[in-house]
């Protein structure tokens, strides 16, 4: 059987792990052993991050459609019931978009929303 | 569609006036936190300061309910063995009025840099008066639509029909120097 260097391979491991830590803070972009932790924590980090983002930015466009409802009065909560009651149907995504670059859109939405909620009460 | 993300430089702190006067401390303490915060406007961006800056008159007079003027206490240690001082709400209030707000806000904000960078546009003063004047500032209540003005989309992919006619201007431009630049070029 022929003989088997192992440097080569491991060299090739190696700059593999380094070329996915690069910027990591300290030690961690320069040591192999601890490299290779840092790449697998990154690596599940950011899968799982990947995920969560699209809690995330639900969260972030309830919080800001909750402002700028509020601005005309409203809650978040009365605001999307009333939508739903008006049959209009727009995500949150667009709402919170709509209220900060197109805040008049936003207004008449809510303006619906509002006599949509009226006749219940 | 990309969802906004407010930059530094579009944002436009106002200043509010804050009266504490006859107020219940935590209550009026979570009302000056949103603001600090920005919660209260459509382009609330966690990673950055998009609060405004709070003003807070008559500090001395917050109330607190039940008998928390002698029962609420602060403490402090300064490190040294024997080193704890402790005061009352009322005690705190007599030698440092405006402590206690500035104590009840802190603990509503992040604890991190951006909350220090927060708690920084908090000015708390005792009485009527306070040195802002030149910021014209704005008595606080609530939300209004004029709070908000729109943001211009800058993004050349989301502008649309808008800012088409602009676009087609400078391609125009673009190609009249390319030209030009032939046309010296041939002559040289």
């Amino acid at each position: 059987m022929p003989r088997v260097k192992r440097g080569i391979t491991s060299r090739k491991r190696h700059k593999k792990v380094f070329r996915l830590t690069e910027g990591h803070k300290g030690v961690r972009h320069t040591h192999y052993k601890v490299a290779h932790e840092s790449m697998m924590k990154a690596l599940a980090y950011s899968y799982r991050d990947r995920r969560n983002r699209k809690r995330d930015f639900r969260r972030l466009w309830i919080t800001r459609i909750n402002a700028a409802s509020r601005m005309h009065g409203v809650t978040y909560s009365q605001f999307m019931h009333g939508l739903s009651l008006a049959g209009i149907m727009v995500n949150r995504k667009v709402l919170a978009d709509l209220a900060v670059y197109n805040s008049a859109v936003f207004a008449a939405l809510v303006g619906k929303a509002t006599d949509a909620l009226k006749p219940q009460a | 569609m990309k969802t906004y993300s407010a930059r530094a430089s579009e944002l436009q702190p106002r200043w509010y006036i804050f009266d504490a006067q006859d107020q219940v401390l935590g209550r009026f303490a979570t009302q000056v936190a949103h603001v600090l915060r920005g919660k209260h406007k459509p382009t609330y961006t966690p990673s950055i300061n998009g609060g405004d800056f709070v003003i807070v008159i008559n500090a001395e007079k917050i109330a607190v309910t039940g008998n928390r003027l002698e029962d609420k206490l602060y403490h402090r240690h300064s490190g040294y063995p024997g080193g704890l001082k402790t005061e009352t709400l009322r005690q705190s209030l007599e030698k440092h009025p405006e402590r206690p707000i500035e104590i009840a806000v802190k603990g509503m904000l992040p604890h991190n840099r951006l909350g220090a960078d927060m708690l920084a546009r908090l000015k708390v003063y005792s009485g009527p008066n306070h040195p802002h004047q030149a910021q014209m500032p704005i008595p606080w209540n609530g939300p209004i639509p004029e709070m908000h003005v729109d943001i211009v989309r800058d993004d050349p992919i989301y502008t649309g029909r808008q800012s088409r006619a602009e676009d087609e201007i400078e391609f125009v431009d673009a190609a009249d120097t390319d030209i030009d630049t032939d046309e010296e070029a041939e002559e040289e």
